[in-house]
């Protein structure tokens, strides 16, 4: 636009342009203020333009028109016609603002003037209008905003392929360098045949404002909101606050809120810390392999450091840094990477190799006052590809000169560069690496006692039992919150006035962790009806029978049907001991071949043969 | 007819049953919601309490419901909405989502249907934009913006969890269980399955953001309790218009759960599955029987329903088969079991088949090979019974005289030899086609059908 507007001032302006109409023998003279037509990619169906200013560039050569668009009732969207009221005529057009039409045309691929007729309720009617050709139109001008700013950017990504588009044959031999440069969404079409004038002219002027034009149209014309903020609606009603001390000790116990200080992790803490300080300091790059199973505060430590390390650079300690993060298991495919670092990076949006090759221009070319950046990336497993390419430029962009990237890694596994990585990738990734173990009893008891902050909760017992039960199983400091947050709801619900609850103790936690670790198959062995017990009796019978631990439908079912004798039960038919055995298998006690088998699919079980036993002796 | 005094208004009997239908089978098969939940208290008090949380607290949390099918864990999920919906500050601030396994079968649809049933601003009518990693991304960033005091709660249940484990990385229960530990919009994510080891299949990193909580559904319910639970589901209300018909109707139910008979079915059918679908099934069944001319339920029709419901679906198959196409199973089960479960060819049965009437020639009419070929064709349908191995076209088949291989289940066989055996007795007649279908009386009188072609044969004409 800059550039068009700087020639057309250079240029010399013209007050009228001849130019000569096929088919007639004379030249045409066209003045500022007529309407024309201009050649689209419809023959039959030319533009409209009205003629703005006419100027030639320098040479004098090139003559070119800065216009005004018409639309046609063809080119309205329907949805948008609706808002007219009324049944617009065929031959009537629209006034277009949409901005999404160079207003810059050549002279050449101007067609022929062409009259309008401004209706009644219009602007005045234009019946002087120069009409040297014996075509005549009967056109209206009617203002409507047709482009809301969004129909303006989904357009400009089709304007380069319509550029492209080989113009009528007609304009090439006339001159190979027009360029007509209307995008084909203005496809305006007047029937140029039609020598006509209507006696009565249909006009109206819609003068709707484009804001709500967009909202009525939306429905009809659906498209993705141009500026979507996503959020959640607020509440109406204000969540309430702990009211009690259990309350207040489960809203600290839960994992998402944010502690004051890590406990336990003050190593880990300082190795990063100072690992990425470092390189910021220096301006270089580099990458770190963190590794834990989960629960183990791999990332919460990393965002600790960064709130501290930006902290830092708030008062001037450090030089200021970027800090992005990106986790694995938050995008569909792992080239998605590229697209969401570029985002948080410079607010671009681009597919994955675009992306892909705009960071790799940032991180290698030179740039003045560049900040370094640092880049976490949770879940590095998940990022890889069969060629290995994200986590292979993941790793290399550091190494570059201007780069400025720290790259920080997490994933669960220990061994994971030697496991799956080859060889170029896990050199890059380098030998910056960290485990974290999982929490012993102490720490796991010690971030419990640091979280309540002196909130008097618990009984000394009842948290020492926690960690040391969670400890021994998995070293999760989630699964540590979660059981005491449980716990905390049995207190409450076992006192009988709400007023008056004590601290949680051993039996609460008993509690929580007999309901979150105790497996449910004895319990449902136990409260399976009797017919499915009998099964599960029979399968045992029949894997002691076998001596395998696997047997077919139909020979479990000859077991069943002895033990019905046994018990004195009527012998079920082969439909309803199928039905128990599906039974039992949706939950799982029994592993099935697909059902269509019949009596021939063969059955394992999913629990042990004691647990069975046991389950069924009990009752 | 005309002086109606509200409440004790007579009406006309036709009308009775029909409000009685009406109310019956919203209750049996709408799935009407019980008033306060039988059983399960203490679960329904759990889930009341956790989801009530997040609803006036804004506490995240997750939790699975865990019971066999039938046991009622989307009744009680539902009795928990309706009750916490009763609270206008849960009301006025939940946002629900329902997911389904069996119709979200991928993130992709998943997170489509979030971001709708959200009503976010990328949906314009009830279409969402954007890829699937733009809608993610949105997703996240969505509940990302979100606030423990500010933002609604978002309740998202996932029916079928199991289903949902089976998803590619995971990566929405991967995020939905990273929002629900994590300080952003507060949500809820329930998870209902009947797979008691669901967790085993939650991937780690998943595993752990999990909060652990399963509320388990197994009903530890006796013979009394279920017997209380069928006369409940038929007593009419008291807000009945006609109460001299609701008293009589309600009298009648309870003689019909005291009848012996009655009692027995009961127990068979609580014996063989306490799942309460199946109960409604049943006493469905009994229902549609009632008529303007029979305004009660008989301890008969519970027995004709009963047998309706234990009906043998294969044996069923077998009804109206010609004497030749059952003498043609019966040589297939006794080959099925001289070969042990082998499979064989039609050759083989046809040789099996004059065999037997060499045996018994004056009885049943030899057919040809191409005969015998058209019966097993048409038999395919029956193919429940043997599985075709190699199934050819038609005509290779014909060519090929000896090609074609069963299967038979002899568990299934076992069961026709025997009522043939019954049948050849009572019409010594082997070349007529039943007239009647065959009554499968004393199915299990005969421990195996091993000789059961041979009896056949032996048998019906002494």
């Amino acid at each position: 636009m800059n550039q068009s507007g700087a020639e057309s001032f250079l240029g010399l302006c013209l007050s009228s342009l001849s130019i000569s109409v096929e088919g007639l023998p004379r030249t045409t003279v066209i003045s500022t203020g007529q309407h024309i037509l201009i050649e689209g990619e419809d023959e039959d169906n030319p533009y409209v333009a009205r003629v703005i200013r006419l100027f030639g560039d320098e040479s004098g050569k090139q003559k070119k028109a800065v216009v005004q668009w018409f639309v046609r009732v063809s080119e309205v969207p329907p949805s948008k016609l609706k808002l007219l009221g009324r049944e617009p005529h065929p031959q009537e057009i629209f006034y277009y603002q949409g901005r999404s039409c160079d207003d810059e045309v050549n002279a050449e691929s101007i067609l022929r003037p062409v009259q309008v007729i401004v209706g009644p309720l219009g602007v005045q009617t234009d019946l002087t209008a120069l009409c040297q050709t014996s075509t005549t139109h009967t056109v209206t001008s009617a203002e409507a905003g047709l482009d809301s700013d969004d129909e303006v950017v989904m357009k400009k990504s089709r304007h380069a392929a319509a550029g492209s588009r080989t113009p009528r044959s007609k304009q090439k031999s006339r001159s190979s360098t027009r360029t007509p440069r209307k995008t084909p969404n203005k496809k305006v079409k007047v029937q140029t045949d039609a020598f006509l004038r209507w006696s009565a002219p249909v006009v109206s002027e819609i003068s709707l404002p484009v804001s709500s034009l967009c909202e009525q149209v939306a429905p009809g014309t659906p498209r993705t909101p141009r500026h979507a903020t996503p959020s959640i609606p607020s509440r109406s009603l204000p969540a309430r606050q702990p009211a009690n001390v259990l309350e207040e000790a489960r809203t600290r116990l839960h994992v998402s809120s944010v502690p004051e200080s890590l406990p336990c992790r003050e190593q880990e803490f300082q190795d990063i810390y100072s690992f990425v300080e470092s390189k910021i300091i220096d301006g270089t790059g580099g990458c770190m392999y963190i590794s834990g199973v989960p629960g183990t505060g791999k990332t919460a430590t990393v965002h600790e450091v960064m709130r501290c390390l930006q902290h830092a650079a708030d008062v001037d300690e450090i030089p200021p840094f970027h800090f992005i993060e990106i986790n694995g298991m938050k995008m569909t495919d792992p080239h998605q990477a590229y697209v969401q670092i570029l985002q948080k990076l410079t607010g671009q949006k681009a597919t994955a190799d675009h992306a892909a090759a705009l960071l790799e221009k940032r991180f290698s070319n030179a740039a003045p006052r560049k900040e370094s950046t640092v880049l976490l990336v949770d879940e590095l497993d998940l990022l890889w590809t069969r060629k290995q390419n994200v986590m292979y430029n993941l790793f290399d962009w550091p190494t570059r000169r201007h780069a400025r990237l720290v790259v920080l890694t997490i994933a669960n596994t220990m061994d994971l560069p030697e496991r799956i990585m080859i060889n170029r990738v896990a050199s890059r990734l380098g030998l910056t690496r960290m485990s974290f173990q999982p929490y012993s009893f102490k720490q796991l008891q010690q971030i419990i006692t640091s979280r309540l902050n002196k909130v008097k909760a618990f009984e000394e017992d009842a948290l020492q039992l926690v960690s040391r039960k969670v400890a021994a199983l998995s070293g999760d400091a989630r699964r540590c919150l979660d059981i005491c947050r449980r716990a905390t709801e049995i207190c409450e619900h076992s006192s009988a006035d709400p007023s008056a609850t004590g601290l949680v103790g051993m039996s609460h936690v008993m509690e929580a962790l007999n309901e979150m670790f105790s497996s449910a198959y004895i319990t449902a062995i136990k409260c399976a009806s009797l017919q499915e017990q009998l099964f599960l009796r029979a399968v045992i019978a029949e894997f002691r029978r076998l001596g395998l631990e696997e047997a077919t439908f139909q020979q479990v079912f000859v077991q069943h049907q002895a033990l019905c004798r046994v018990e004195g039960l009527q012998p079920i038919s082969v439909s309803e001991g199928l039905a128990v055995c599906q039974r039992l298998g949706a939950c799982r006690l029994l592993l099935l071949e697909p059902s269509r088998l019949g009596v021939l699919q063969r059955i394992r079980l999913n629990v042990s043969q004691d647990d069975v036993l046991y389950a069924l002796k009990a009752d | 007819m005309s002086k109606r005094k509200g409440k004790d208004a007579h009406l006309p009997v036709g009308e009775c049953i029909t409000l009685v239908q009406q109310i019956l089978r919203e209750r049996l098969c709408h799935q009407q919601l019980p008033d306060k939940p039988d059983g399960i208290e203490a679960q329904h008090k759990h889930l009341l309490e956790l989801l009530k949380r997040t609803a006036v607290h804004g506490e995240s949390n997750s939790v699975l419901i865990v019971g066999p099918r039938g046991a009622g864990k989307t009744m009680l999920l539902k009795c928990v909405l309706r009750d916490l919906l009763e609270e206008k500050e849960a009301q006025k601030n939940l946002l629900q989502v329902h997911l389904n396994g069996l119709l979200q079968t991928d993130d992709r649809i998943a997170l489509k249907e979030i971001t709708r049933q959200l009503h976010l601003e990328n949906v314009v009518g009830d279409k969402v934009f954007g890829s699937f990693a733009e809608n993610l991304a949105f997703l996240l960033e969505a509940l990302k913006k979100g606030d423990r005091s500010s933002s609604r709660p978002v309740l998202f249940v996932l029916d079928e969890f199991d289903l949902f484990a089976h998803h590619k990385n995971q990566t929405l229960l991967y995020n939905l269980f990273d929002v629900s530990q994590s300080a952003q919009a507060p949500i809820a994510v329930v998870g209902v399955t009947c797979r008691l080891d669901v967790l085993e299949l939650l991937e780690k990193r998943v595993k752990s953001r999990f909060s652990h909580r399963q509320i388990h559904l197994l009903s530890n319910l006796t013979f009394t309790e279920y017997l209380e639970r069928v006369q409940t589901q038929l007593c009419l209300p008291d807000d009945f218009p006609d109460s001299k018909f609701a008293q009589d109707w309600n009298d009648s139910i309870q003689t019909l759960c005291e009848d012996k008979s009655v009692e027995e079915v009961l127990q068979r059918h609580f014996n063989s599955s306490k799942d309460f679908r199946s109960m409604h099934m049943l006493l469905m069944l009994c229902l549609s029987r009632v008529s303007v001319a029979k305004p009660a339920i008989k301890p008969a029709d519970l027995l004709e329903a009963s047998r309706l419901c234990f009906a043998d679906a294969k044996a069923n198959m077998l009804h109206g088969l010609s004497i030749l196409e059952l003498c043609l199973i019966i040589a297939m089960k006794h080959l099925n079991d001289v070969y042990e479960g082998e499979p064989f060819n039609l050759q083989m049965v046809h040789n099996e088949f004059k065999k037997f009437l060499q045996r018994k020639s004056n009885s049943m009419y030899n057919f040809d090979q191409p005969v015998i070929m058209k019966v097993c064709i048409n038999m395919k349908p029956l193919s429940k019974f043997f599985l075709p191995f190699n199934s050819f076209p038609a005509t290779r088949f014909l060519e090929s005289n000896t090609l074609y291989c069963f299967r038979c289940s002899s568990a299934m066989i076992g069961r026709i030899t025997v009522n043939i055996y019954i049948f050849c007795m009572k019409t010594d007649k082997f070349n007529i086609f039943p007239s009647k279908p065959i009554t499968y009386t004393s199915c299990f009188s005969s421990p195996s059908g091993l000789r059961a072609p041979a009896a056949a044969g032996a048998d019906p004409t002494g």
